[in-house]
């Protein structure tokens, strides 16, 4: 898909996640907001070589959602891509629904159960190291939130990876500088964050997290690294992205827009 | 003595060895804590072993990350630092996943009796009997311990094993004597009294239930090394007409396998027997040197308990 048709792309995705919080009146819509474009360059970018049709297709590409309450993005992006119907999005957070606010190996195309923030690496590193052991060349993506690197378990896992030399693991971080209740207290500098990582052994580096044309290049390349480090890609991104009044405010962690805020999101998106 | 002064950890580890050797798929993690019996896999299968380094945490999300692409992993530290400070992970990642993780924790009870109460293994039955998914085991002596590897490597999902570093004679002399399906064994049949433990405590009763019988008092031993799931049926059957039922275990009360058989006996049974609990009370043990000296801040050294239960039996 070429950068225009990702941008379309991206619009549709961001309504699709606004329906279906609205329709389960549940949903971590900033925070899905914020990874859109990111998830939309591993899936519709080509980035991850799965396979829709055949979602435990064992040469897969691994990919972790660790921030999970962002599920409600990845559902979208996975209906879309073919891993399941779309006609199963309105049954998000609802009964007999299977969708749950975070993401359950039940749902094909969902590898690692998620929702316990500070796992995902782990089980990533996991991931990657049986590879290595089994010589298969599969990568593994796990997608971090940045207050979730405040867990101490992110930093065992980063360590052990870079000792373990495990350049078939891959993390990005959505950096948008907010966790569920204030900004960050780190600084608001990607660059910090991109210097603990390089501390640890990781290669590091930093790109715009909604611009496509920053970001394919760097996902194109997860392949053929030559380096012996693990990556962490560090993806400037802003919370609530989409829609103006969502942007940079901590109260829309967990709240559903109604009345005039709806009427003006939906503008937004057209 | 005899190579059963080793212990079960050796047996245990000896017996997974041989397995691994003919299974590429067993992967043994440990997060710094070394044994000598883990030496054979360091040298002889460095592909299937992986000192983790002191991350706890981090091993149980790494050894799920190996179980979901396929591998039969072994995880091993002492058993407050498995049970306790990654509870958490062993909950979402292995339990919830149901995937085949073996948590392999050493040191039950004051097994470490030395090291003081951070390294204690005595509230780990009481948090890991509450998580679904999980089998446990508990042997009592080498050759149960080797049954329990090689179990464990056939049934699927997740399992903790809680062993102990201190060796005695052998309770089992052949495999027939193990029902692995069963989770318990009748070591000894008593008319007026059942005392129902396991561990390293099963040692101490069959001395207890020896001591006993000079004094006329009709003791048995059942050796309940299956913690869950208990097989209530037949557990029951075996106590049926047993009018007093002693459960012993160098565990908390609170929690621990007493209110787990107290909570069963008084659902299931008509006619239920009188029971006493016998574990650890409320509080942490500050002392420090041989086991016994422990177990007597608790009245669970040898003659304490033959004290209490005689003193019990006879009200």
């Amino acid at each position: 898909m070429i950068v225009g048709e990702l941008k379309e792309k991206a619009k549709l995705i961001r309504k699709k996640i606004l329906d279906m919080a609205l329709s389960a009146g549940s949903g971590h819509i900033a925070s899905a907001f914020s990874c859109v474009e990111i998830l939309i360059s591993l899936y519709h970018g080509g980035v991850l070589r799965v396979k829709p049709n055949n979602p435990t297709y064992n040469k897969r590409d691994r990919f972790i959602l660790s921030k999970g309450h962002a599920a409600i993005a990845l559902y979208a992006i996975l209906a879309d891509c073919g891993f399941f119907p779309d006609s199963v999005l309105v049954r998000f957070a609802k009964e007999t629904g299977h969708l749950g606010v975070h993401p359950e190996m039940t749902t094909p195309g969902i590898d690692v159960l998620s929702g316990s923030l500070g796992h995902g690496l782990s089980v990533g590193s996991g991931l990657a190291l049986a590879a290595k052991l089994n010589r298969e060349k599969y990568i593994t993506v796990v997608l971090l939130g940045d207050g979730e690197c405040q867990e101490g378990m992110i930093w065992e896992a980063a360590r052990f990876s870079s000792q373990r030399r495990l350049n078939n693991l891959v993390a990005i971080v959505d950096y948008n500088k907010l966790s569920a209740t204030d900004f960050l207290k780190e600084g608001l500098s990607a660059g910090i964050l991109r210097k603990k990582w390089e501390a640890f052994g990781w290669e590091s580096m930093v790109v715009d997290g909604h611009s496509f044309d920053k970001l394919l290049p760097i996902l194109n390349k997860i392949h053929k690294r030559v380096s012996y480090k693990p990556l962490a890609i560090i993806a400037s991104t802003t919370k609530g992205k989409g829609v103006s009044f969502m942007e940079n405010n901590p109260i829309w962690h967990y709240r559903i827009p109604v009345g005039n805020e709806l009427k003006f999101a939906f503008r937004e998106m057209k | 003595m005899g190579s059963w002064a080793k212990g079960m950890r050796s047996a245990f580890f000896d017996t997974l060895f041989g397995m691994a050797r003919k299974n590429k798929e067993i992967i043994l993690l440990t997060a710094d804590i070394g044994a000598i019996c883990h030496d054979k896999f360091k040298q002889l299968l460095p592909k299937q072993y992986i000192n983790v380094g002191i991350a706890e945490q981090h091993m149980v999300g790494l050894s799920a990350g190996l179980a979901l692409s396929g591998k039969i992993v072994y995880i091993y530290s002492i058993i407050p630092f498995l049970a306790m400070r990654c509870y958490e992970q062993v909950r979402v990642d292995i339990c919830c996943m149901d995937l085949s993780v073996k948590i392999v924790g050493i040191g039950a009870g004051f097994d470490y009796s030395t090291l003081g109460p951070t390294h204690h293994g005595t509230e780990d039955i009481a948090l890991m009997r509450s998580l679904p998914n999980l089998t446990i085991y508990s042997p009592s002596d080498n050759l149960l311990a080797s049954k329990i590897a090689q179990v464990s490597f056939r049934e699927q999902g997740p399992a903790y094993i809680r062993l102990d570093r201190t060796g005695h004679p052998p309770l089992y002399k052949t495999s027939k004597e193990i029902n692995l399906q069963q989770g318990f064994s009748i070591l000894r049949n008593g008319r007026q009294l059942s005392i129902i433990t396991t561990g390293n405590m099963v040692y101490t009763a069959l001395k207890v239930s020896e001591e006993l019988s000079k004094y006329s008092i009709d003791v048995g031993v059942i050796d309940l090394f299956k913690l869950k799931p208990i097989n209530e049926e037949k557990l029951i059957n075996a106590i049926k007409g047993v009018p007093n039922i002693a459960v012993l275990e160098e565990h908390c009360i609170s929690g621990g396998m007493g209110e787990k058989l107290a909570a069963i006996i008084f659902s299931q049974m008509k006619k239920p027997p009188r029971l006493k609990l016998m574990g650890i009370t409320d509080q942490f043990c500050r002392e420090y040197g041989r086991r016994e000296s422990l177990r007597r801040v608790y009245k669970l050294d040898t003659s304490s308990i033959f004290d209490v239960i005689l003193r019990w039996i006879k009200e």
